[in-house]
């Protein structure tokens, strides 16, 4: 055993690697798997039972209630979980189901689902069937014992997959938020003395849009800019937040001595900041770059 | 999707700047797959940030829910935000232009409103907001 710990941080160790060493891993042999499949007739007449009972216990919990929207949901989910259940005791612990689970890790990371109310909803299935196998099998309880512990392990296999599936998505969520946060440099180009040209492209999400505003008012500074044309082509959507960033960072531009004018809305981007209610008084703008720059020169010779 | 599924999958939490993102993008993507036009899409991705945002902003944490939606062979998207953070007293000067308690532009609700064909805005003190509204696909 401790060799097997010692080895799990590793590349290949069973976490992540392949499935054959995951069963290994948690022990699960063909006995336990014939000892699964000996509940199948049982967990399938139980299972609707637990699962009502299941979901009444879960929808007393605000937290986990607000992932419900109606009762046809309810319905559908609690469908899919009788297939689940099912499946727990007699599929083939293959990369097809493996891959099934962890999709459904994947899911929850997204909507918010968190472990323990995952783990929590595992445990009041198990332990709920758990009861009703040693109250059906009173005459037998040695083997009733050795059936729901081998239910047991595989569950906990099955339990592993989609976690594993948590962190995964964490990790990939916080990646790409930190290329976001990182790509996409907004450079400054000096067109001419004291005309810069900033073409921001990407989203302009709070944290970029900020930076923007210190980049450009960093810019004005160390060029002794007056004019500054900000080309927004790359961006491809906009609210009122991003609206409100350009507003303030073209009016601090021109507390620094700098007019801006602003470029490259898309047809798009422009009707949408019609709708959300941006005027054109509150953004100078330009119809394309060639007109922007123009217009720069201009408050260059004012 | 079989599973142990405890949440319908077209839903986003929304917590942070990123997952405002995340939302707008399965918006976008949703409204794409129904048939919305191109500039359609970009309204309805501008809607979603505004509801993201004000979730982040004033509620900390909430969730987003996308539903496509059929009706008398009109096809659309339902977008539900919903939190349960402080909620809004008055819903009136929310939903004016130019109203903010969060020094911004005050035009994410009645922009929102602007841009959907439904609007529906619901919310009591302490007892957050859910905000559900439909855009139909332009026959
Ligand atoms: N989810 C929410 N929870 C609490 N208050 C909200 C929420 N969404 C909006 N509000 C309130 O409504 C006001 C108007 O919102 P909005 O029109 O988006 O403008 P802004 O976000 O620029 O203030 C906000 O300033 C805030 O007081
Ligand atoms: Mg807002």
């Amino acid at each position: 055993m401790d060799d097997i710990i010692a080895s799990s941080g590793g590349r290949h160790g069973p976490p992540g690697g392949q499935i054959a060493d995951q069963l290994r891993w948690f022990d699960i042999t063909e006995t336990d798997r014939r000892q699964a499949e000996a509940l199948a007739v049982t967990a399938d007449e139980l299972a609707e039972q637990i699962i009502e009972d299941f979901y009444a216990h879960l929808l007393s919990f605000d937290d986990a209630r607000r992932h419900f929207r109606s009762d046809e949901q309810i319905a559908r989910v609690k469908k899919g979980q009788l297939k689940y259940f099912r499946e727990l005791v007699t599929a083939a612990l293959d990369e097809d189901y493996v891959r099934n689970r962890r999709q459904i890790g994947q899911i929850h990371e997204r909507s918010g689902v968190t472990p323990t109310l995952y783990v929590g909803a595992y445990a009041y299935y198990l332990h709920r069937l758990g009861h009703r196998v040693m109250d059906r099998m009173q005459d037998d309880p040695g083997r009733a014992l050795a059936l729901l512990l081998s239910l047991i392990k595989i569950a906990h296999f099955d339990m592993a997959q989609a976690l594993e599936t948590y962190v995964e998505a964490r990790e990939a969520t916080i990646e790409q938020r930190e290329r976001e946060m990182s790509e996409l440099p907004t450079p400054v180009l000096q067109l001419r003395d004291g005309l810069l040209l900033i073409p921001v492209v990407g989203t302009l999400d709070s944290y970029r849009a900020r930076s923007l505003t210190v980049k450009l008012l960093e810019g004005i500074r160390d060029h002794r800019a007056r004019a500054v044309v900000l080309d927004i082509t790359g961006v491809a959507a906009v609210d009122s937040a991003v609206a409100n960033h350009l507003i303030q960072t073209m009016t601090a531009a021109r507390l620094m001595g700098a007019s801006s004018v602003l470029t490259g809305l898309s047809a798009e981007v422009a009707q949408a900041l019609v709708k959300i209610g941006v005027t054109g008084e509150a953004l100078r703008t330009a119809g394309d770059l060639q007109h922007g720059i123009e217009m720069a020169e201009r408050m260059l010779e004012i | 999707m079989t599973g142990l599924d405890l949440a319908a999958p077209q839903m986003q939490r929304i917590e942070r700047d990123g997952d405002v993102v995340a939302a707008r993008q399965i918006g976008r993507h949703l409204a794409a797959e129904i048939g919305f036009s191109r500039p359609e899409q970009a309204l309805i991705a501008t809607a979603i940030s505004e509801l993201a945002r004000n979730i982040v902003s004033y509620a900390e944490r909430g969730m987003i829910s996308f539903a496509a939606v059929d009706a008398e062979r009109r096809q659309g998207l339902r977008i539900t935000a919903e939190d349960r953070g402080p909620g809004i007293a008055d819903i009136h000067a929310a939903m004016t232009d130019g109203f903010s308690t969060g020094n911004s532009l005050g035009l994410g609700l009645p922009g929102t409103q602007r841009i959907m064909d439904e609007f529906d805005i619901r919310s009591a003190p302490g007892e957050g907001v859910t905000v559900t509204v439909v855009k139909w696909k332009s026959r």
